[in-house]
């Protein structure tokens, strides 16, 4: 039984349909590499998923249990967590207080507890240790990414969705950022990777969705999509390389 | 197309079968309030109802300019409603002016002191707006109340003269109402003309999305600040009228709870249309009078009507039963597809080496984030430009400093040999750089074809025919983007890749020089896609200078003469498709460390 | 120079009303991005219900400003259920009229219910005060002073050093990537709805004894409170006590040499001064650009 399963699930704005019938299954463990050009409706999906947006029709369904019209404060309960493109970490609180409330699903937990994951967040991203103090704004993008990840994962979340980890980081950060993706499943959590960077995302995931339009064009694992000619000239920058 | 008429004159057929409409129901209104204090005598107690009703009639009319069409809060009509109630009070009791003479001086003082109030604060949000207008109405009430050697404190002014005309003086209750009831038919057909005009058209604009109206070429301050005027100057003379009927004005009668009373009225009628201020107003002050048993709890109620109109009913009686019409009567398309062409397609140009628009050592810094560093390059005249890079790169930074959205932390740009750094958004339209938006920005309470009018009536792009012609050339711009037959539909009701097609043809109805294009195919399917292409090609060699972002790289290799990349807010490569798409640092940056050229 | 001193205990007791009614305007601000209209009315209310409770009916003070604040709790909630809540997805403006509309129904409900009689409420404390030097120091004046500081100080440290605090604070940055973390995004609003009511009811108790109590005392304050928060730098805590004390200060000081029926307008020329000049207030930082 997949740990996430979304049946033909429809998301519109207004009337304009985000997402078109969507119908994907991800397995417990696995990294999913969610791909398609702007517009497609990744987000739309993680959004769904995540309870920010109400499925116009479709299900939803996470280790057994329908996600309907449970809104993300009891979602993220579940065990999904979130981080979001653009990180969206709170400007007006530090690093470490940016953490802790990840923490925030977790009910009574004890005080111990959460300064213990606290501690393993910092053994994990050792260079925001300095920086536990200073106020989100402060920070510069690729530290930012990491607070956002480590905030995700304060809430032990059986599956992690990311949206866009790599937006506007350099080079290396991006790999040292995918580096803690692999890590995070070595760790037995489940991640679905929004990612426009495919390259980056299909060399680290099991499988991978490209959307189009709302809509699901092909899946497969990920040297089959890279072998598809249509999914590499329209999304993957096939052409660019093609050309070279 | 033998027989049936070309769109634009369906268009033009079906607004004046409205307007035809609208001036038949008009006649009948305006023929039978007019005729009813003449002919049926009326008791002074009615007189004075009607004379309320119709003189705040008024100043409600200029709650649906500046909140209704701008969508701008006032919350001091009443004080405009006092200054030139107690101008004609003060003009005629104390200085024996004519009455006319007073309600000019009136009506002046309000608009002085209404632009006054918009110039301060209209540049800041509408809470500043809010607050400003609510300080200047209790300011207001303080001088009236307290300059007695001026206003005769609160005692109020009595012995207020009635003007006379052509030498016959209107004494008489019933006379001087048919003259307070022909001022507001005049002035609330001028209202509603003013909505279907080229300013009106701007003023909704600005109140759907600011923004783009103002890259669409719309000065959003200027209009504001008429429109606040507007208001201002209604309020002045519907109070002038107001202080004639009664005889008798005191400072309590232009208290903030008027202006709330105003705004009652406003909001419950449909703040969007005069016919909503009048209803408004009419069921406001007639209502409590047969329900006199709320008299103590009258203003109470009011508040608790202010919350559930917003609650309920956001568009008031008038929009609830415009919305329940297009219910029951949805918009026919137009049929016919044959729009007229778009004049920019008569033109041809031919690419050359001149040079449209030169950006140098540009940057865009937020606080510590270089989103946009030293980045130069140069647009060629009717050439299509492409600039491309990983998300986050800075692309669309780099376009909202071209439009004149932000201001550059450094650097320069000269667009026809002129530096147009400095200059805002609206006066970039004006010199003829049009743009869309990655996340569509329409004015979404306007019809489709209103919407590409705006665009049309930008300053500086001359059309003949006056706003006739503008409809014409929006048509044609709908036409060429192959929408003509959706011209009447609401903007909202268009699939998300007509909406970006309405955007280009806004964009295209300005006849740019150079046309800026953010992301146009994203969230289009591989069909949408081509057909954009095909669109675009068909404006190349037309005059017409593109600039477009895409991530699609088969789309913009199909495009572009020439491609700039950025990555981290700097250009990495500049030049020809076939060069810049080897260069291997572009290729790095799209593709990660590791070249995936092995796997192609 | 001893009158110059007076006037500045004064100003500064006016002050921290206007502090407080200030800081319910940029907390809720802070939450929701909304300007609440009837913050001030929240005052008026709590005079009110000191007068009911302690002249009608008799019961004693510390019993009556207990139930005030305790009702005033409540008021803040309904308010938060009634006006802010349904539109809560709504553009600003909407939202706005709505307050403006509670602000009307809150002022006129109470004068339906009580007549428009202004009615006084006698000072809490036996003694009137003491002087030093010159000054003399009223004791409801140095309550007003005492309350303000205890709370600013309590609210610092709720909002600091609590987690909680820091959750509100959250939630006022962003709405949604705190419900993703499971925050209760509508519990936290609701609290700040209820908190601002209380400060607002605690302000109205404090300025009772001073003021008349009348229905339109609360739309005076919350004008005047609200051009602090913009004097001070709007959406900014320290703004809001600076402005609110500055505010208090100038008033009473034209008021004493300039014009007496003129002193509420003094409020609104500062204000309209650094609209002109200084739009961001003093601790704002330059109204930001945003596409």
């Amino acid at each position: 039984m997949p740990l996430l399963e979304l049946d033909s699930v429809v998301v519109a704005y207004g009337k304009v349909e985000a997402l078109r019938g969507l119908t994907l299954q991800v397995e417990e463990g696995e990294i999913i590499a969610l791909l398609g050009s702007n517009g497609a409706g990744k987000s739309t999906t993680l959004r769904s998923i995540s309870g920010l947006v109400e499925p116009r029709s479709g299900t939803l369904r996470f280790a057994d249990r329908a996600l309907a019209r449970l809104g993300p404060e009891s979602i993220v309960r579940l065990g999904i967590a979130h981080v979001p493109e653009g990180r969206r970490v709170f400007p007006g609180l530090t690093v470490r207080e940016n953490i802790v409330l990840g923490a925030s699903n977790r009910r009574r937990a004890p005080k111990a507890e959460v300064a213990a994951d606290l501690e393993r967040m910092f053994a994990t991203f050792p260079e925001l240790r300095p920086f536990a103090d200073a106020l989100g704004w402060t920070l510069s993008g690729g530290q930012q990414q990491m607070v956002a990840i480590a905030r995700g994962l304060m809430s032990r979340p059986r599956l992690l969705m990311l949206d866009e980890p790599s937006l506007g980081l350099a080079p290396l950060i991006v790999q040292q950022v995918f580096r803690v993706i692999a890590d995070i499943r070595a760790n037995g959590t489940t991640v679905l990777l929004v990612e426009q960077n495919a390259h980056m995302a299909l060399s680290i995931a099991d499988r991978g969705y490209v959307l189009e339009t709302g809509r699901l064009v092909v899946q497969g694992k990920p040297a089959e999509l890279w072998n598809n000619e249509d999914v590499r000239a329209a999304y993957l920058g096939g052409r660019v390389t093609s050309a070279a | 197309m033998s027989g049936a008429p070309a769109p634009a004159t369906v268009v033009a057929t079906l607004a004046a079968r409205r307007e035809r409409r609208g001036w038949i129901l008009f006649a009948i209104a305006a023929i039978a309030t007019l005729a009813l204090p003449l002919a049926v005598p009326l008791q002074a107690y009615h007189l004075n109802i009607l004379m309320q009703a119709s003189t705040y009639a008024i100043a409600v009319f200029g709650l649906t300019i500046v909140l209704g069409y701008a969508g701008q809060i006032n919350l001091a009509q009443a004080a405009f409603f006092g200054i030139g109630a107690y101008s004609v009070a003060l003009g005629t009791a104390t200085y024996a002016m004519s009455f006319w003479v007073a309600l000019a001086i009136g009506t002046a003082v309000a608009a002085v002191a209404g632009a006054a109030l918009g110039l301060t604060s209209l540049r800041l949000g509408g809470h500043y707006l809010a607050m400003v207008t609510i300080s200047f109405q209790t300011i207001l009430s303080l001088v009236l109340a307290n300059w007695v050697s001026f206003t005769r404190g609160p005692d109020g002014v009595t012995g207020i003269q009635r003007p006379s005309i052509l030498g016959h003086p209107i004494a008489d209750s019933s006379h001087y109402l048919v003259l307070c009831i022909v001022a507001l038919y005049i002035v609330g057909y001028l209202v509603w003309r003013l909505g279907h005009s080229r300013l009106g058209r701007s003023m909704q604009a600005v109140r759907d999305n600011e923004l783009a109206a103002g890259v669409v070429g719309v000065n959003a301050y200027a209009t504001k600040v008429i429109a606040f005027t507007l208001s201002a100057v209604l309020g002045g003379f519907g109070g002038g009228l107001f202080a004639g009927g009664f005889a008798y004005v005191s400072p309590d009668q232009f208290s903030f709870n008027e202006s709330v009373v105003f705004l009652t009225m406003a909001l419950l009628g449909g703040v969007r249309s005069p016919f909503g201020a009048a209803l408004g107003t009419a069921l406001l002050i007639l209502l409590p009078e047969s329900l006199r048993f709320l008299k103590a709890v009258y203003l109470a109620v009011y508040g608790c009507a202010v919350i559930l109109i917003m609650v309920f009913m956001p568009e008031g009686i008038w929009g609830w039963f415009s919305a329940l019409k297009r219910r029951l009567r949805p918009v026919q398309p137009v049929v016919n597809d044959a729009a007229p062409p778009l004049p920019l397609t008569s033109r041809t140009a031919q690419a050359g080496d001149a040079v449209l628009l030169e950006v140098k050592t540009l940057s865009k810094h937020f606080g510590g984030l270089k989103a946009v560093d030293q980045v130069s390059f140069t647009v060629r005249a009717n050439t299509v430009h492409a600039l491309i890079g990983p998300n986050g790169s800075g692309k669309t930074t780099l376009l909202n400093v071209l439009s004149g959205i932000y201001v550059p932390t450094g650097g320069e740009m000269i667009f026809e040999h002129r530096p147009i750094t400095r200059l805002k958004p609206h006066e970039r339209a004006a010199n003829g750089i049009g743009r869309t938006f990655q996340n569509i920005r329409l004015f979404t309470a306007m019809s489709v074809i209103d919407n590409v009018i705006v665009g049309a009536q930008r300053h500086g792009n001359e059309v003949e025919g006056g706003d006739a012609g503008r409809r014409d050339l929006a048509l044609a711009a709908l036409g060429f983007v192959g929408l003509a037959s959706r011209a009447l539909d609401s903007v909202q009701g268009l699939s998300y890749g007509h909406q970006r097609l309405v955007e280009i043809a806004r964009a295209l109805a300005g006849n740019p020089r150079m046309l800026l294009l953010d992301e146009p195919g994203a969230g289009l399917n591989h069909h949408e896609k081509q057909e954009l292409v095909g669109l675009l090609k068909r404006l190349r060699g037309h005059g017409l200078t593109i600039f477009i972002i895409d991530h699609d790289m088969n789309l913009v290799e199909q495009l572009a003469d020439h491609i700039t990349v950025l990555n981290f807010g700097r250009r990495i490569a500049d030049g020809a498709p076939a060069e810049v798409l080897r260069h291997p640092e572009v290729i790095k940056a799209y593709l990660g460390e590791e070249a995936h050229r092995a796997v192609a | 120079m001893g009158i110059a001193l007076q006037l500045l205990f004064t100003g500064l007791g006016v002050g921290s009303i206007y502090a407080l009614v200030a800081l319910g305007f940029v907390l809720i601000y802070r939450a929701t991005n909304v300007v609440n209209f009837a913050q001030g009315d929240f005052a008026m209310l709590g005079a009110f219900a000191m007068v009911v409770l302690c002249i009608d009916l008799g019961i004693p003070y510390g019993v009556g400003i207990a139930i005030t604040i305790v009702a005033m709790a409540v008021i803040g909630a309904l308010f938060n259920l009634g006006v802010y809540y349904p539109l809560r997805h709504r553009s600003f403006l909407p939202v706005i009229i709505s307050t403006i509309g509670a602000s009307i129904l809150l002022e006129n409900g109470v004068l339906a219910a009580y007549g428009p009689r202004p009615q006084s409420l006698p000072g809490m404390f036996e003694t009137q005060g003491f002087s030093v030097g010159p000054v003399f120091f009223d004791s409801q004046y140095l309550l007003i002073v005492g309350v303000g500081i205890l709370l600013f100080g309590l609210q610092y440290l709720f909002f600091e050093h609590t987690i909680l605090g820091k959750k509100m604070q959250a939630t006022s940055q962003d709405k949604e990537m705190a419900s993703l973390l499971g925050i209760p995004v509508a519990t936290m609003i609701m609290l700040t709805f209820v908190y601002s009511a209380m400060l607002g009811g605690i302000a109205g108790i404090l300025v009772a004894p001073i003021l008349f109590v009348s229905v339109s005392m609360g739309s005076s304050i919350a004008l005047k409170a609200f051009a602090a928060s913009i004097i001070g730098g709007f959406g900014d805590v320290r703004g809001a006590i600076v402005g609110g004390l500055a505010l208090g200060v100038v008033e009473t000081f034209g008021a004493a040499y300039i014009s007496v029926p003129y002193k509420d307008a003094f409020a609104f020329l500062v204000l309209f001064f650094f609209l002109l000049v200084r739009p961001q207030g003093i601790f704002g930082e330059k109204i930001s650009e945003k596409a």
